[in-house]
């Protein structure tokens, strides 16, 4: 043997071991334990979601490829890795059909109809997960465990139920097969330390989210809410694998921390105020779409270039800066918090007591629209005990998940009883809570029922705050109503529900019922 | 663990285990031997001898011509054969002067012997002695001494970097040097500091080489103008800007020198080649080479003479291993060397290393090459700061304008590092250097261009 050949290259004649396939396979490996947990948690529901769904993405981009006479990609793993992260998004037991459909938008019009690997302008898997969400709402936002579907801890937290933060950190929940926290931080830490990915997309992310939600979400620094708000809703599977996505996210290390910022701005406002079903997917992929711009505003000028190129730490000097190096994107990073941080604070303070004011002269607006005869109202103290007593909890075992808010007697200008106005909050909206004010007066007529808070959907649910709905309540003295989904209402004591939108009409009825229910056995009762 | 280092870089295996303990070993050439006329940066030398002239070793054979050129100096006696084009290291033919080896390396009388204490010596004495051996940079880049000590303004000069990094992988020469020659390396850098009043001696080692860090720091004991410095192991450590960004805090432009801010950096060898030349009055004819590999049967460090065949090197360290195949022989290591064609070619002052390697890991690459996932660690690893993967963008748009000044692809050193750290494994270097080549190209173009048309105005009138 011994043979000499000259193999003719330019430098350098070495490379790393790393590869584009060792990179994605990585990827994949630190998503195991979350996938694990996830299918140990939602048993075979889970797995007919991961099995179809990578084996969708794996042909399709076999297919694709094939067709488009393109050199066959798959073992770069990117595929398998796409496949993996839309089932991990999606909820278990949903049919077949939607895990294959989502591999297959992401991988041909997400990726390969925009040139492949490297070119994808959003995050695939994510793009799938919007795709299905539009497609499919009420199948994707189904959470179901053994068959039972339940609430997610976002809609439980909405709604004041308790929620244990030891189940989410574990993904005991109802949720996306990914919604083990604690599997996600384990692979997270896994690519961390493996410089898999960055520190800074999910540092500037979360930090910049958890700085909204505690000044937005209305319970200030309560680490309880906080920590809900960041282990649910996708947050860390966001932060750490989505918005990481090196194709879909900036090159440069200031250009990441201005993009995990929005990302985690966005994934915030979408969060508190947003009424989508999703925050934390739209966020990412109006990041996503902000990268080719952040890449082209945001290009760090060469070391000889910057204003300190010729005053570095200098080695033989004894107050030597160069073992005490703060890295000079985490200053960056610590500056546009604390900038977001003041601005956001500073505009919440001005603008918190004029929101407060605003929403008591709504409140009081209403009481006089739903019962015109009250020159004032007139809290009872024993009534106000009652209900704070009451506080958090479901009103009633009938009325579906219904709170009270409120009830004030009302009286005239003469200063006699003219009845009660009552605020009324049902957490069974399609979108949310829907909270009512009703007038009930003396004989038990509802005197008319409006609406202080409503996010249904526009033209369906938000109907229900047309005359043609709500007006059939004022006049009847009845004990309860029913909902009459066709429409044709002959009693009383039926409501015609708004067409298409029977889940808002629905929780509107069970409020005004459990309303009703408080008048009679309360209001009047305690009198 | 040292701290001091630059920002970036990569850490390649070292694979200096296969030569670090192997002493140098001195080889005299058997076959003829061969002088490149530009074995340096800058115009070529000027051939002083003639065909069947009788030459001694040490004798000037060719004159540098103009300014950054430098002197050829025979290592051999013996008859000169030819002076024509031959195959050099880098696969190009050059000229050359071919002289036929008597075997007898009978030297010109005075050379080795003891000179006159350099402290009485005046810097441009110094810098004479310096140009008459025929120095250059002998870490690789083959710069002539002798322009680069000779600054516009000596006083402006803080720091005489010594580097004994040695960062690329598998060579081991400079630590056999420092390990062997500490004392004669220091008394190189103190006849340097004669040159610059206001400088400051700084010999950089990196801490891979432990007893070198030794050897330099009890020759450089009680003189308070020399510091060693152990540095990161960390690849390009013992690039000159990185030396630099550690030593002077400073960064700069690919358009300033290091003289600009206040600093002169020369390779080890280099300075123990300036102590022999201006106390022995010794030219540059000989230098410590490794030759190394995984495909050498005997990976050792030699002291040969410079134009030797790179042959009977190779024979020398025993040739291809047994039972493996060689698929690629590098003059240099695999981060910066160049890939040889042929072994029949001579040594030259700047070649350090041969290295024969089993393994061709750039074919390998090439197979597993893919679309740019724009994970952007090549900004990461940059020593200069630089976005290779914008610059990459650029160059394959042919936008030469965005390549050059919104990103600076210019300053590009040509380290290597983002190729290294690639793992998509884009050939990133090569389209640098190809990059360089085509905007210097149409600079040139344009400059003849208009001086064609000034021409021709000017006949017009």
């Amino acid at each position: 043997m011994n043979e000499l050949n000259y193999g003719i290259s330019s430098s350098p004649h070495t490379r790393s071991r790393l590869s584009t396939g060792k990179v994605m396979y990585d990827v994949i490996l630190a998503l195991l334990p979350a996938t694990l947990f996830g299918i140990m948690h939602f048993g075979m529901d889970a797995v007919m979601v991961i099995v179809p769904s990578i084996a969708a993405a794996v042909l399709s981009e076999f297919l694709f490829n094939l067709v488009c006479k393109k050199p066959n990609t798959l073992k770069d793993g990117s595929a398998v890795l796409t496949g993996l992260l839309l089932a991990l998004v999606l909820p278990a037991g949903v049919p077949i059909y939607v895990p294959v459909l989502g591999a297959v938008f992401a991988i041909v019009i997400v990726k390969g109809c925009f040139g492949g690997l490297g070119k994808n302008f959003m995050n695939p898997a994510l793009a799938a997960r919007c795709f299905l969400l539009i497609s499919f709402s009420s199948t994707v936002t189904t959470y179901k465990l053994d068959g039972v579907a339940g609430a997610t801890p976002l809609v439980d937290l909405a709604a004041g139920d308790p929620v244990s933060i030891r189940n989410l950190f574990l993904g005991f929940t109802n949720g996306v097969i990914g919604c083990s926290i604690a599997g996600l931080l384990i692979g997270a830490v896994y690519l961390l330390v493996t410089k898999g990915i960055t520190w800074e997309i999910p540092v500037s992310s979360l930090l910049v989210f958890v700085l909204f939600v505690a000044i937005f979400g209305g319970q200030g620094i309560d680490l309880s809410f906080l920590a809900i708000h960041l282990f649910a809703g996708g947050m860390i599977l966001g932060a750490f694998f989505m918005a990481t996505d090196p194709v879909s996210s900036p090159v440069t290390s200031t250009g990441q921390l201005i993009y995990g910022a929005i990302f985690g701005l966005l994934a915030g406002l979408f969060r508190i105020k947003g009424s989508a079903a999703d925050s934390v997917s739209y966020a990412i992929i109006v990041a996503n779409l902000l990268t080719p711009m952040i890449d082209e505003f945001i290009i760090p000028k060469p070391f000889a270039y910057r204003a300190n190129a010729l005053t570095g730490p200098r080695a033989l000097e004894k107050s030597s800066g160069v073992q005490f190096k703060v890295p000079a994107q985490a200053i960056v990073l610590c500056v546009i918090t604390l900038i977001a941080g003041v601005g956001l604070s500073g505009v919440y303070t001005m603008t918190k007591d004029t929101i407060e004011e605003q929403k008591e002269l709504a409140a009081m607006e209403s009481y006089k629209e739903v019962l015109p005869e009250a020159d004032s109202f007139q809290p009872d103290e024993a009534l106000d005990a009652q209900i704070e007593a009451m506080a958090g909890q479901v009103y009633g075992d009938s009325f579906g998940r219904v709170y009270i808010n409120k009830a004030i007697p009302a009286v005239d200008a003469s200063g006699n009883s003219v009845g009660c106005v009552l605020s009324v909050t049902s957490a069974e909206g399609f979108d949310g809570n829907v909270t009512l004010s009703m007038g009930i007066d003396n004989e038990g007529t509802i005197t008319g029922i409006a609406f202080t808070e409503l996010h249904e959907t526009a033209g369906m649910g938000m109907r229900v705050d047309e005359e043609e709905f709500k007006g059939q309540f004022a006049g009847r003295a009845v004990d309860g109503f029913t909902l009459n989904k066709s429409g044709g209402a002959s009693s009383d004591s039926e409501i015609n529900s708004v067409s298409g939108a029977s889940i808002t009409s629905g929780a509107v009825v069970n409020a005004v019922n459990a309303g009703l229910d408080f008048f009679n056995n309360v209001v009047k009762g305690g009198n | 663990m040292s701290n001091y280092t630059f920002r970036g870089g990569v850490h390649p295996e070292e694979n200096k285990e296969f030569s670090r303990e192997s002493t140098f070993r001195v080889y005299e050439a058997k076959g003829e031997m061969i002088f490149p006329l530009g074995q340096h940066i800058g115009k070529p030398a000027r051939p002083l001898v003639k065909r069947n002239e009788q030459v001694l070793a040490g004798q000037v054979i060719a004159e540098a011509d103009g300014f950054v050129s430098a002197n050829i100096v025979s290592s051999c006696s013996g008859k000169v054969k030819d002076i024509g084009p031959r195959q050099t290291v880098s696969g190009k033919m050059a000229e050359c002067i071919v002289i036929t080896n008597d075997g007898k390396f009978e030297q010109l009388p005075g050379i080795g012997e003891p000179q006159a204490d350099y402290n009485t010596l005046t810097p441009q004495e110094i810098l004479g002695k310096i140009k008459a051996a025929g120095i250059v940079g002998m870490g690789g880049a083959g710069f002539p001494t002798h322009v680069k000590l000779a600054p516009r303004n000596p006083e402006a000069i803080k720091y005489v970097i010594a580097n004994g990094a040695e960062c690329e992988p598998y060579i081991t020469c400079d630590d056999q040097l420092m390990r062997g020659h500490a004392k004669e390396i220091v008394e190189g850098v103190k006849i340097i500091l004669k040159l610059f009043p206001n400088a400051v001696g700084v010999i950089g080692i990196e801490e891979n080489k432990p007893e070198a860090i030794e050897a330099m720091q009890m020759a450089a004991e009680g003189d308070a103008n020399i510091h060693v410095l152990t540095l990161k192991t960390k690849y390009p450590q013992g690039g000159e800007r990185s030396l630099i960004s550690v030593v002077a805090g400073a960064h700069f432009p690919g358009n300033k020198l290091p003289a600009d801010v206040g600093c002169v950096v020369d390779n080890v060898a280099t300075i123990y080649a300036i102590y022999r030349a201006v106390c022995f009055n010794e030219p540059l004819m000989q230098r410590g080479v490794t030759i190394s590999g995984d495909a050498i049967a005997n990976p050792c460090n030699l002291l040969v003479r410079i134009g030797t065949s790179c042959k009977e090197l190779m024979e020398e360290a025993g040739g291809i291993k047994e039972g493996v195949t060689c698929n690629k022989v590098l003059s240099g290591g695999p981060m910066m060397g160049m890939a040889m064609t042929s072994m029949d070619v001579p040594l030259q002052k700047a070649n350090n290393a041969i290295t024969f390697l089993q393994e061709d890991e750039v074919a390998t690459a090439e197979q597993q090459l893919t679309a740019c996932i724009r994970c952007g660690r090549c900004g990461t690893v940059c020593p200069l700061g630089l976005i290779p993967q914008m610059m990459a963008a650029a160059a394959e748009k042919k936008d030469y304008e965005r390549y050059d000044k919104k990103l600076n692809g210019l300053d590009c050193i040509a380290c290597g590092s983002c190729t290294f750290i690639c793992p998509a494994r884009r050939p990133l270097m090569q389209l640098f250097k190809q990059t360089k080549a085509e905007i210097m190209a149409e600079r040139r173009a344009a400059a003849a261009k208009a001086a064609a048309e000034a021409a021709a105005k000017e006949e017009k009138k």
